[in-house]
């Protein structure tokens, strides 16, 4: 779907496990990111739930933003 | 989950949260302080999003989200597994606790309405007159589904979140639910208008 009117809309047709499930894997795939590892074909379904969920997307990069600070903050 | 071999710093809070008396006092405390840091830090990652009236509140809300971070990592210390660092783990319960409060707290004074004339203004792009008439049948063919397939809930909860930017945090604390349950029927709604899509002969347009 390119148009992003109809995607914002409709979201994704992919399997998505919605916020609770997406939500026991969000760590396991910041920190995934974070090493620069690429994101496992079981976290697929992550992926799809945090593009179609607002809110679930924000808390995902929330959480990348705060380990990523730590991280810097280890290295100083 | 399999469980993997944890590092140093997860085993020992672990250990500590898991043991008796003052050891795991003494490691709910500091998790405490820990979750308060990343709570305050969220919502000042957070600060532009909210009303100045809403700012007064927000260190109190901080207060309450660590604590109930730590409530709820207290009680699923048994599903925490390995696969990233404890702290990471931790964070994330901080973080919803902290990012669905000021969803809530921005939205505290906006009323959540329906308006089914929202499908005519949604902002387009500017297209070519002939896609634009494709792109009017296809909207009037999904705003059709939408009358005619969703429930009621249905209906107010998609064009809420789609169409009105709604939170689904707010929504979950209006109509006494959960961000998973209200996600739900968002997904189910959307599956609904895109078979109706596709039953209407827009099968080749959600795809491309």
């Amino acid at each position: 779907m390119n148009d992003p009117r109809l995607a914002k809309l409709l979201g994704s047709a992919d399997t998505d496990p919605g916020c609770d499930h997406a939500g026991e894997l969000m760590d396991e795939y910041c920190e995934l990111v974070l090493r620069g590892e690429p994101v496992p074909e079981r976290l697929a379904e992550f992926v799809t739930h945090i593009a179609n969920c607002t809110a679930c997307r924000e808390d995902t990069e929330s959480l990348l933003a705060l380990i990523r600070d730590e991280e810097k903050t280890d290295e100083r | 989950m399999t469980a993997v071999a944890l590092d140093r710093e997860s085993a020992e809070w672990l250990r500590g949260l898991q043991a008796d008396g003052p050891e795991r006092e003494q490691a709910t405390e500091r998790l405490h302080a820990l979750l308060l840091r990343v709570t305050r830090g969220e919502a000042a990652r957070r600060r532009s999003t909210l009303p100045g009236r809403a700012l007064d509140d927000v260190d109190d809300l901080c207060v309450q989200a660590a604590s109930d971070a730590l409530m709820a990592i207290l009680d699923k210390l048994n599903t925490y597994r390995g696969a990233a660092r404890f702290t990471t783990w931790a964070y994330k319960f901080a973080i919803y606790e902290t990012s669905s409060r000021l969803r809530r707290h921005a939205w505290r004074q906006q009323k959540v309405e329906m308006d089914d004339t929202i499908w005519d203004r949604l902002p387009d792009t500017a297209l070519p007159p002939l896609q634009r008439l494709e792109r009017d049948q296809l909207m009037a063919a999904l705003e059709r589904a939408i009358r005619e397939r969703l429930t009621e809930r249905q209906r107010m909860i998609f064009q809420s979140v789609t169409a009105n930017d709604v939170p689904i945090d707010v929504l979950a604390e209006r109509l006494a639910s959960t961000r998973g349950a209200i996600y739900k029927t968002l997904h189910d709604a959307r599956r609904k208008l895109r078979q109706a899509l596709i039953e209407a002969g827009y099968g080749e347009e959600l795809t491309v």
